[in-house]
């Protein structure tokens, strides 16, 4: 059996009413990367903050490398490396005094620490803003800075909670070429993310989680399978005509209707009959349509499939977070 | 090919009493680093000493008649207690700031001894008390504080405004980690504080206050301070309560009791507070 960096039992957060994370099992095996993705508001980030013993959990256990988040937290810190959503660095300081005062707070000296600044800011492409202070940074700016403090210590377990929310293109691709060449590394990587294609991309396995609870996990093909091949999307041209297009279709196929796009999403088992058929059905009724089209499943029809409602792709907080 | 895979783990295990001591250190240097960035943090414990130093002396002074000493070294005893006392508004409200910042989280999710993330700013937040305080005796002395200090009582008084400093500092951070804002940690100064810092003879004498004030006064804490920087500048005793006629060693407890407290109930407060 192959070595768990990280295995949740039952694990429950709750805030006040609200229950965050609810009796969450997780587990991801070393040396592979596992990506948490859910809508905001899913419990990925509270999720993480457990993993990373910022919080405690209400109930359930969590383990990270063998060791527990409540009972063995030192030992934990010293395995895990969290990189949040907002850069957790010290605004009044410069990029590089921050990289150096995170290496000498993880026992390195003085030249060390200088020597990792260094080695950092190469490898993250920073030298051109190294020397500013944090706080007159750009967010793509801060949060390279922040995933190079992360990586001080190559470190067992790297958690990335949205990783590449709201980064430019330019620091996306510095963000994805770090996380490849750390996987070919050996090093285990939880990642949370609403973006889709970077699951696809990046992980081995993706664990969709809604409302605290896990709903489905698998690779990214074992996850598009269970939502069959292609899909038909209809969009119709305004409100009634969706309203219309919902139900001429209802019955004959296998749909899910999405009201905040006016789109009806339509399962597609017979690829082109189905397009064809899908096409003449609206034809018949006269609706009123913007786009039809079919397209490869991709992991927003396997969420819509298993949760029943899209995920959210807007790039709003974690409401959570402010806990 | 990669340096990160080079990189053995950190050489350093936490919870050492060496290990928290370098910890501390490090960060009490970060929060030192922030004085000349962000000096209006500087202004914050300045202005209002500045402000009461120019209103007593030159507005409210000149109808204050006390027997036997001249108004400016009998009031500028009474700034220097006011000035620690505001102190733990300053901290506190620095405090409950700095702990939103998300770099303590990143502090927090390190292997590091907690308690050197609250010493670190304690630490931070004492050395600007001192640098204020530099600045507020500074000024007095310019404006006609003529203090009479025997090398000992010099001493004396150093140890003991560093210790106040202390203590005082220690309540500050903790109060700032019990607010929900810093704007709450400024309400709470104004109700609460700086009216302790008035019932406290700094520039009145407790004896000629109302009864119920005169209670207050006769045990504030700050009444301690400021009777003991007093007396061992101009040998001046108040009278009217145990503390008050032995303010030095009052003093010294008075911070003991706080450091005590606060201390321990800081650490508490900062491994429940994001954990909850």
């Amino acid at each position: 059996m192959t070595a768990l960096a990280i295995q949740t039992n039952q694990l429950t957060k709750r805030f006040g009413a609200f229950t965050a994370v609810d009796r969450l099992d997780l587990s991801v095996e070393q040396g592979t990367v596992v990506s948490l993705l859910g809508p905001n508001g899913a419990g990925k980030t509270t999720t993480v903050r457990m993993l990373a013993t910022l919080l405690r959990p209400d109930a359930g256990r969590a383990r990270v490398g063998g060791h527990d988040v409540v009972t063995e937290s030192e030992q934990v810190r010293r395995l895990i490396s969290l990189t949040g959503q907002f850069a957790a660095l010290d605004k009044n300081l410069t990029a590089r005094e921050n990289l150096v005062l995170m290496a000498r707070l993880r026992g390195r000296s003085r030249s060390a620490a200088r020597k990792i600044a260094d080695e950092l800011i190469e490898r993250f492409d920073a030298g051109a803003f190294a020397d500013r202070l944090v706080k007159s940074l750009s967010g793509g700016e801060r949060r390279r800075i922040d995933l190079a403090a992360g990586l001080i210590d190559r470190p067992y377990v790297l958690v990335l909670d949205e990783p590449t929310t709201g980064l430019d293109p330019r620091s996306r691709q510095v963000v994805w070429a770090t996380m490849r060449e750390l996987v070919t590394d050996g090093v285990t990587l939880l990642l949370t993310t609403q973006y889709l294609e970077e699951a696809d991309a990046l992980a081995d396995r993706v664990v969709l989680i809604d409302r605290g609870t896990e709903v489905a996990s698998g690779t990214p093909a074992q996850l598009k399978t269970q939502v069959g091949q292609q899909r038909v999307d209809v969009v119709a041209a305004d409100g009634e005509a969706f309203e219309r297009l919902t139900g001429a279709l209802d019955g004959s196929f296998d749909i899910t209707p999405l009201p905040e796009h006016r789109m009806v999403s339509v399962a597609a088992p017979d690829e082109v009959a189905d397009l064809a058929r899908v096409a003449d059905t609206v034809e018949e009724a006269g609706i009123a349509v913007d786009e039809i089209a079919l397209r490869r499943p991709t992991l927003d029809d396997a969420f819509l499939a298993l949760t029943g409602h899209a995920p959210q792709t807007e790039e709003a907080q974690e409401q959570e977070v402010a806990a | 090919m990669s340096a990160l895979a080079a990189r053995p783990a950190s050489p350093r295990r936490g919870g050492s009493p060496v290990g928290f001591v370098r910890d501390t250190v490090l960060l009490t240097a970060r929060s030192l680093r922030a004085i000349p960035r962000v000096p209006e943090r500087l202004l914050d414990v300045t202005i209002q000493p500045i402000v009461f130093i120019l209103l007593f002396l030159y507005v409210f002074g000149s109808a204050i008649h006390i027997p036997g000493i001249s108004y400016a070294n009998y009031m500028f005893p009474g700034i220097i207690g006011q000035s620690l006392a505001f102190g733990v508004i300053g901290a506190g409200v620095a405090t409950s700031n700095d702990m939103t910042e998300g770099v303590i989280d990143r502090f927090r999710s390190m292997p590091i001894s907690r308690l050197s993330i609250i010493s670190g700013q304690v630490m931070g937040q004492f050395c600007e008390q001192v640098v204020g305080m530099v600045i507020v005796i500074g000024l007095g002395l310019a404006l006609g504080w003529n203090p009479h200090l025997t090398p000992g009582h010099a001493i004396e008084l150093a140890a003991l405004l560093v210790f106040g400093m202390l203590a005082f500092t220690w309540m500050g951070v903790l109060f700032g980690m019990l607010v929900r804002s810093s704007d709450a940690m400024q309400g709470l100064g104004f109700i609460v504080i700086f009216p302790l810092t008035f019932l406290a003879g700094t520039f009145v004498p407790i004896a000629g206050m109302a009864a119920v004030p005169r209670a207050i006064a006769q045990w504030d804490p700050i009444s301690a301070l400021v009777a003991a920087v007093r007396q061992l500048t101009e040998g001046y005793h108040a009278t009217g309560s145990w503390q008050l006629a032995h303010p030095t060693v009052a003093m010294a407890l008075w911070c003991l009791v706080i450091i005590a407290v606060c201390a321990p109930l800081a650490l508490w407060r900062f491994n429940r507070k994001l954990a909850s």
